[in-house]
């Protein structure tokens, strides 16, 4: 029997297991897939809009309503989970002050709000009179530079001063024969040092005037080249994270991986979590589909960390019956009719709807908890839209740090 | 290949349960993130494009070409956060590309892995001594398609079963009850140590070692897109290892093998078979199995120590098993052995996909991450759990690769002690 099995391998799961694992517990790491942290940013929001756009993203936590599931833990709690976080990854692949919130251009050139960013990405922080050189890669279809441009030079900054662009373009495939590469096959080409350089020598005769040089985010797949590339280019350089497969999320991924295998967590990967037994009120086993039929893994205590409705890990069926599909966890609303807005862009509160927990983080039923050793973190927690409003990661290292003190804590 | 197997893989891709995963497809591109063939070729358009993506264009013909370049390693089944059957999907798709297009010669013999073992047990060392000659190799690549540098097996002089008739019965009586040993075609003919060492092992464990005569299991051939031989293959296989015994565990030493009795045969041949289901819920890898014993509290730990830094590669085939790494696990309790863990996808054999021509320059690109970290590392030995990797590391690092039982077996004082290679 283990210790702890943490069900889910996104920032929640991985933070949760390797809090765990450092604090000497034997952990097991169920998911189906590999989880979804490398499809994000590679950043790190806290809280982006409450719907006016955040520059202290602390006291906007220490101002959420009461339902939010940042009021149980409080601007201290959160900003100790990321503040653990950028330090545990270090410098090499996270900065920035969880109270202030950083102003990154994106792949569009709109200004997107984050606490911590990678070292490649913050020389872009927008602040009044900052003009940019964007140089798009003529094989890279999702970093139109002139768009970006145009939309960053009619931007203002969070100050209120303006912002200046230009847009120019480099001509360089990555590997021969590929018309059409995406932003990871590019990456790895740039881990390539020869390769590096030619295209350092590119960007820094075709970019225009700007203080900082924006570039696709295909910086290499490890850390650290974007450090070189800007002592080539002889400017600042800062990249902007592309649509999936994205690249800095990859490379947080990759880290925070590692991080949790090192620390010897047992990592059942591809493996979705089917049911669960109880013994009592508390959660006995939970029944993983094993290759060659179901496995029950024990365990005194329980993580489930596995996504809203983006993992499956909370389902609609065909009459808009609500439902999480593992425990059968009560549900801040059972019925879909009238929760999914009349336009795409317009609030769908379906996507508020999750697991409301006590102060420990353990899923409840009315007010009472439903098992006493099953703690929740991230996703799947009831609350406003995460992307919306750009708190998931946020609620994800704080309610996953949390889970990890409470069951190292014994409480009951 | 008749047009009408073709068809009969056609009907099976558009109709049976994988292809309903098709709409579980968010095109979130992780398994375009971590698939080892994409990322050094472009000659693979990734397991997204080919097959979610691919399949809703298919209406039964075969519309990309590229599906070929698929290795099999299944990681895009693994990763996918939505349990869509990629790769499940690009073999059936493969299947129905070569039904129709044919299959080449080369590729029904290199499958025939039971046949090898036992045409060239007999003639052992001229065997080896053809594989080994350079000309013969260059012929062989221009004749048949298997590359002049590709990792080929040597034939054991004793076959696991002449060894198993030779022995001296154990004179333990069994305290635990009976197991029956699955030790693949390689344990038979190949690396036969590898199985000789897993036998002792489990009988100094207390366990009555049941080996049935027995057969390949497929896996090789279902890679290979011939699905007809495969299914016979695994069927025959199904029979000989529930012979002995109802209900006790199979334990394998040949860690792909494995995967295709507990759910390939199932999820890609589409067998159904009761006595398949029966045989996969019941294998375990064996280091699984002795992990589930020391979970249980019931693996003594007595181990001799053996100082060594030792480089440990997790076959793709055996990650999907969806079992953790049974084997870093169990080489950590002994002590003194310092596992450095590969993070390698894959080595880049998948099983026979290495060995072919237009493939072999694609397979040594998949494991030089791989054979970099061995470089670094080792100390004469590496470990892995599945046979053809272990000879694609072993050829392409000139260092000793073994089962990782073999060092089990050694730390338990049960008589052999695995020679290193010289470190360069």
């Amino acid at each position: 029997m283990r210790d702890v099995v943490v069900i889910g391998a996104g920032l929640a799961g991985l933070t949760a297991a390797l809090r765990l694992a450092r604090a000497g517990r034997s952990v097991t790491l169920v998911a189906r897939g590999v989880g979804g942290l490398s499809l994000a940013q590679g950043t790190i929001d806290i809280l982006g809009y409450t719907p006016e756009r955040v520059l202290r993203p602390l006291d906007a936590v220490a101002a959420v309503p009461p339902e939010h599931p940042y009021a149980g833990l409080g601007p201290d709690a959160v900003a100790a989970a990321v503040t653990w976080l950028r330090d545990e990854l270090g410098s090499e692949l996270l900065v920035g002050d969880p109270a202030v919130n950083l102003h990154l251009p994106t792949a569009l050139g709109a200004l997107r709000p984050t606490a911590l960013a990678q070292p490649s990405m913050v020389a872009a922080d927008a602040r009044g009179g900052l003009t940019y050189a964007v140089v798009g890669v003529r094989q890279l279809k999702d970093f139109p530079a002139d768009l970006v441009a145009g939309n960053l030079a009619r931007s203002t900054a969070p100050d209120g001063g303006p912002l200046g662009a230009t847009a120019a373009w480099v001509d360089l495939p990555a590997r021969p024969g590929e018309a059409d590469p995406s932003g990871l096959t590019y990456a790895r080409s740039l881990d390539d040092a020869a390769f590096a350089d030619r295209f350092a020598v590119a960007v820094r005769d075709a970019a225009g005037a700007g203080d900082v040089v924006l570039l696709p985010g295909v910086l290499g797949v490890r850390p650290g080249a974007g450090r070189r590339l800007a002592e080539l280019i002889g400017r600042p350089v800062a990249e902007v994270p592309l649509l999936p497969p994205s690249v800095p999320g990859l490379r947080l991924a990759d880290a925070l991986r590692a991080r949790v295998a090192a620390a010897g967590v047992r990592i059942l990967l591809g493996s979705a979590v089917t049911g669960f037994t109880a013994d009592g009120d508390r959660v006995a086993t939970v029944t993983v589909a094993a290759a060659g039929g179901p496995r029950a893994l024990a365990a005194s205590d329980f993580v489930y960390a596995p996504g809203g409705f983006e993992s499956g890990a909370l389902a609609v069926d065909s009459r808009g019956a609500i439902a999480e599909t593992v425990f059968g966890l009560p549900l801040t609303a059972a019925d879909a009719a009238g929760l999914v807005g009349p336009r795409y862009w317009a609030p769908h509160p379906l996507f508020e709807v999750g697991v409301r927990t006590d102060a420990a983080g353990r899923p409840v039923a009315g007010d009472k908890v439903v098992h006493p050793n099953l703690y929740v973190a991230g996703g799947i927690l009831a609350g406003p839209e995460p992307w919306r409003e750009k708190s998931g990661d946020g609620i994800a290292v704080a309610t996953a740090v949390r889970a990890a003190a409470m069951i190292e804590g014994g409480a009951r | 290949m008749s047009r009408a197997e073709a068809d009969r893989l056609r009907q099976r891709l558009n109709n049976e349960l994988q292809r309903l995963t098709l709409d579980e497809c968010v095109k979130c591109t992780i398994c375009e993130q971590s698939c080892p063939v994409a990322g050094v070729t472009a000659l693979f358009s990734g397991p997204k494009f080919v097959g979610p993506q691919a399949e809703r264009f298919r209406h039964g013909a075969s519309v990309d070409l590229s599906v070929d370049y698929c290795s099999s390693c299944g990681t895009c089944t693994v990763v996918c956060p939505q349990g869509v059957h990629v790769a499940e999907l690009n073999s059936l798709a493969r299947a129905v590309l070569k039904a129709e297009r044919g299959v080449p010669l080369r590729d029904r013999l290199i499958t025939r892995t039971t046949l090898m073992g036992r045409a060239m047990t007999p003639v052992a060392p001229v065997a080896n001594a053809v594989l080994d000659n350079r000309l013969a190799r260059t012929a062989l690549e221009k004749v048949v398609g298997v590359h002049a540098d590709a990792p080929m097996p040597t034939a054991h002089p004793e076959p696991l079963r002449a060894w198993l008739k030779r022995r001296p019965a154990p004179t333990r009586t069994p305290t635990r009850g009976p197991v029956v040993f699955f030790h693949g075609c390689a344990g038979g003919y190949f690396e036969v140590e590898a199985a000789r060492c897993a036998i002792e092992v489990l009988e100094h464990l207390g366990f009555e070692v049941l080996v049935p005569e027995q057969g390949c299991c497929g896996l090789a051939e279902q890679s290979n897109g011939l699905f007809e031989q495969a299914t016979a293959s695994v069927r025959k296989l199904v029979a000989q290892l529930r012979a002995p015994a109802t209900g006790v565990p199979i334990v394998s030493t040949a860690g792909s093998c494995g995967g295709m009795l507990k759910h390939e045969a199932h999820e890609i041949l589409g067998l159904d078979d009761p006595g398949l289901l029966d045989v996969g819920a019941r294998t375990r890898d064996i280091s699984e199995f002795l992990l589930e014993l020391h979970d249980a509290g019931e693996l003594p730990l007595d181990f001799a120590r053996i100082d060594l830094r030792l480089p440990y590669h997790q076959p793709c085939q055996v990650r999907s098993q969806g079992i953790g790494v049974p084997a870093a696990e169990l080489l950590r309790l002994i002590p003194g052995l310092e596992v450095v863990e590969s993070d390698a996808t894959c080595c880049g054999i998948a099983g026979t996909y290495g060995l072919k021509r237009e493939k072999y320059a694609i397979a040594q690109a998949v494991g030089r991450p791989l054979f970099e970290l061995v470089a670094a590392t080792h100390q004469g030995l590496v470990a892995c759990d599945t046979e053809t990797c272990r000879w694609q590391i072993a050829k392409a690092t000139g260092v000793r690769t073994v089962h990782p039982i073999q060092f089990v077996h050694q730390a338990y004082g049960l008589g052999r002690v695995i020679a290193p290679s010289a470190v360069r």
